[in-house]
């Protein structure tokens, strides 16, 4: 009876710290962070832009992609704005560990000096830093975050993230995931397509995506999931049926892209690899024959040939919407800083209303944010307009041509 | 009834995995069974470490993964420094053989500095405390490659070696050398194999039948008496550092011309699963660790042949798991007997 009581005592005591902190979850609102997001700061000539992406851990060889993209930013808008510099202040999330995007987004959020945010760069980490970011004020523009559920609640799922507090210059999964599949069996005709996530947030709401869609047009559709950490496919590959005709490979990291592409043909199968925007890396990814879907990316435009000879010659697409985000967050900040003084809340006013030209972006479409939901997969805080993906084919070459 | 249970087998995931043997047939579990012994091979080199390393001071190494990680750079460096893949500035055989040299010469310097510096200041310190200087060893590496590649991952895209660099075609590394049931076993797979065996061998060769060997030998058996027989124990266990950071660094360069990819972390998994092996296999046997490499490797590929590259990771370390709780010495591992 009294061993009894004591287990009972302690699942209560569980149960009650569980809830405690399940309520200070929703109400915690650090004094620092509160503080930060209702301040006035004094603009001056150089304002700050806090840049949350994965500076470590596996998906450090994209995030370092977002933060050169940022950095070539602010140099070129330094140079034309001297009088209303951006300064980027960065953080390291570590994607896909949760714990270091949380703690960055509490660092960011007390920091009183930060006006804007670019980031973070994954879905998931925008999920689970939302609440932190919205305590704290500041509006996240993300350059890589795609799941629709972000912007839009579909069947059983609620929008991720507060009305106001998250944008992204990315077109998200159902956009990509529909131009994909309407691609493969309007377009290539093909009816077997095998499809292979890398088991990343991003690569598994695309692959739903393209699988639903894929099934509704009456396509055999076969699915598969390797670990990001993976290099050697030999075994997946053995899976894959002879006679499949597409492999899409919805990942994020274009070298992977190319190794996989490469075991492939030693393995003696034709199948047409077909790879999402991550995957766009002309000079990387260089399989003959594969498609990529990306936005249009005007590689001829002078901002593009810049960066590319600051880079050693690297052209490199998938960091250019960081580009834009931090563009988003530098002008809505400089109108914002019109009086002297500026709050966290006027610049998201401000994103909220962002009008950019196509020459601007680099995007290859004008940036202009819905206010509410528009179709079926696209919520306040998506790009409306002409937010569509191309398709590109890699020649023997590895010049990538659009095709679509 | 038998109809009952047969269709609520199907659908069980049990179900979806003997469908997939009987698509796959013969010829897929060849391929299976070759991808497997490829990929065992490198985890028998990089097990072989730990194996020789725990047997001579107790101490498992948990940098000997990053020892392998800065082996495939340094592969990938002697590649770059030669022209590359595309346009090399030597033959492809000489150029690989430099690569191999680079690899384990870089490598093998590389775990006796460690050694030196890191691990033998605490020779006679609680066991505990090498064990964390292992780990803050393999964090340092890591983060030291991580800062000078700024995260960037390296293909040493070997399959363009002697190829056509105008149109792409591939070179000889990726041809087929032979075929079994209508699969084929590439060149590079042959060649990262064949190596691997001839360095297993010639460390049994070592082991057994010099005079270094059986000073190691001698100074795993025990440490103190052979210091009293005169053996220079500090100079025998920097010749085990530097002959497992020599396979360490082999397997590195192997992996990068097999599979491509090199990159700061790519040690951290690889050294988890060659750490399994070398427990499987019997931690401080030698040819424990070949056959613990080989069967991880095999289970590896199966588990993501036959259930889904999801499950392959999971399948290895239920495997570890069944050792320590089955055969803790593992296959090759005996018990040891301590007077008392």
């Amino acid at each position: 009876m009294r061993k009894l009581s004591i287990v009972a005592a302690a699942v209560a005591l569980v149960g009650l710290v569980a809830a405690a902190t399940g309520a200070g979850q929703a109400q915690f609102k650090p004094a620092a962070a509160n503080n930060a997001a209702n301040a006035l700061v004094k603009c001056g000539t150089t304002r700050t832009i806090g840049v949350a992406y994965p500076a470590t851990g596996p998906a450090a060889s994209i995030g370092v992609f977002q933060i050169h993209w940022a950095q070539f930013f602010a140099s070129q808008w330094n140079k034309k704005h001297p009088k209303d510099k951006i300064r980027i202040v960065q953080g390291d999330t570590q994607l896909p560990d949760t714990a270091k995007a949380l703690a960055v987004a509490h660092s960011f959020a007390s920091n009183s000096s930060m006006l804007g945010l670019v980031g973070p760069a994954g879905s998931q980490e925008v999920q689970d830093t939302a609440a932190v970011f919205k305590g704290g004020g500041l509006a996240m523009v993300s350059g890589s975050a795609t799941r629709i559920t972000l912007t839009r609640a579909q069947s059983g799922h609620a929008r991720d993230t507060p009305v106001g507090y998250f944008y992204r210059t990315v077109p998200n999964d159902g956009q990509q995931g529909d131009r994909v599949a309407s691609w493969i069996s309007k377009k290539m005709k093909k009816k077997r397509v095998y499809i292979i996530d890398d088991q990343e947030s991003y690569s598994t709401g695309l692959a739903e995506q393209v699988e639903n869609n894929l099934r509704a047009a009456g396509v055999n559709v076969n699915r598969d999931s390797v670990s990001q950490q993976i290099s050697d496919f030999s075994s997946v590959i053995t899976r894959i049926p002879s006679n499949t005709q597409v492999v899409y490979i919805p990942w994020q990291l274009a070298g992977k892209a190319q190794l996989f592409y490469t075991q492939l043909r030693a393995a003696g199968k034709s199948a047409i690899v077909f790879g999402s925007d991550g995957t766009f890396a002309p000079g990387t990814f260089t399989g003959a024959g594969s498609y990529v879907s990306s936005f249009p990316v005007d590689y001829n435009s002078p901002a593009l040939k810049a960066f590319k000879r600051q880079h050693g010659g690297q052209d490199e697409a998938f960091g250019l919407p960081t580009y834009t985000a931090a563009l988003v967050n530098a002008t809505a900040i400089m109108k914002a800083c019109k009086n002297g003084t500026a709050s966290r809340a006027e610049v998201r006013s401000w994103i909220k209303k962002t009008i950019l030209p196509k020459a601007q972006t680099l995007l290859g479409f004008p940036v202009k944010f819905l206010s509410k939901n528009k179709g079926k997969q696209t919520g306040s805080g998506d790009m409306g307009g002409t937010a569509d993906f191309g398709i590109y084919k890699i020649a023997a070459s590895g010049k990538y041509n659009r095709v679509g | 009834m038998y109809l009952t249970t047969f269709s609520t087998l199907h659908h069980l995931p049990l179900a979806d995995i003997l469908d997939t043997i009987r698509q796959l047939g013969w010829g897929g579990a060849f391929e299976l069974l070759r991808n497997g012994i490829v990929l065992g091979s490198l985890y028998a080199l990089i097990a072989l470490g730990y194996t020789m390393i725990y047997g001579i001071l107790k101490l498992l190494n948990f940098a000997h993964g990053e020892i392998y990680m800065v082996g495939a750079f340094l592969g990938y460096g002697v590649l770059s420094i030669l022209g590359g893949p595309l346009a090399p500035a030597i033959a492809t055989v000489p150029l690989i053989l430099l690569m191999f040299a680079g690899g384990m010469l870089g490598a093998g310097v590389l775990g006796v500095v460690v050694e030196r510096f890191a691990y033998r200041p605490l020779r006679n310190a609680p066991r505990i405390a090498p064990l964390i200087t292992a780990l803050g060893v393999s964090f340092f590496l890591a983060n030291s490659v991580l800062l000078l590649t700024h995260g960037q991952r390296y293909n040493y895209a070997a399959y363009q070696l002697g190829g056509n660099p105008d149109n792409g075609l591939p070179g000889p590394l990726v041809d087929s050398a032979f075929s079994v049931l209508g699969r084929p076993v590439t060149v590079v797979q042959v060649l990262v194999v064949s190596s691997a065996i001839f360095l297993m061998v010639a460390l049994t060769l070592i082991v057994s039948r010099t005079k270094l060997g059986k000073a190691m030998r001698a100074t795993a058996f025990d440490r103190e008496a052979a210091n009293m027989m005169g053996i220079d124990t500090d100079r025998v266990i920097a010749f085990t550092f530097l002959i497992a950071s020599v396979l360490a660094g082999a397997a590195g360069v192997m992996f990068g011309l097999y599979i491509g990819e090199t990159y700061y972390l790519m040690g951290f998994l690889a050294g988890l699963k060659a750490f399994t092996a070398a427990v499987v296999g019997g931690i401080g046997s030698i040819p424990g660790a070949m056959v613990g490499g080989l069967l991880i490797g095999v289970t590896e590929s199966f588990a993501a042949g036959y259930v889904g590259g999801q499950w392959s990771d999971i399948v290895v370390f239920a495997v570890l798991i069944a050792f320590m709780l089955f055969r803790p010495t593992g296959l090759f591992g005996t018990r040891a007997i301590q007077k008392v």
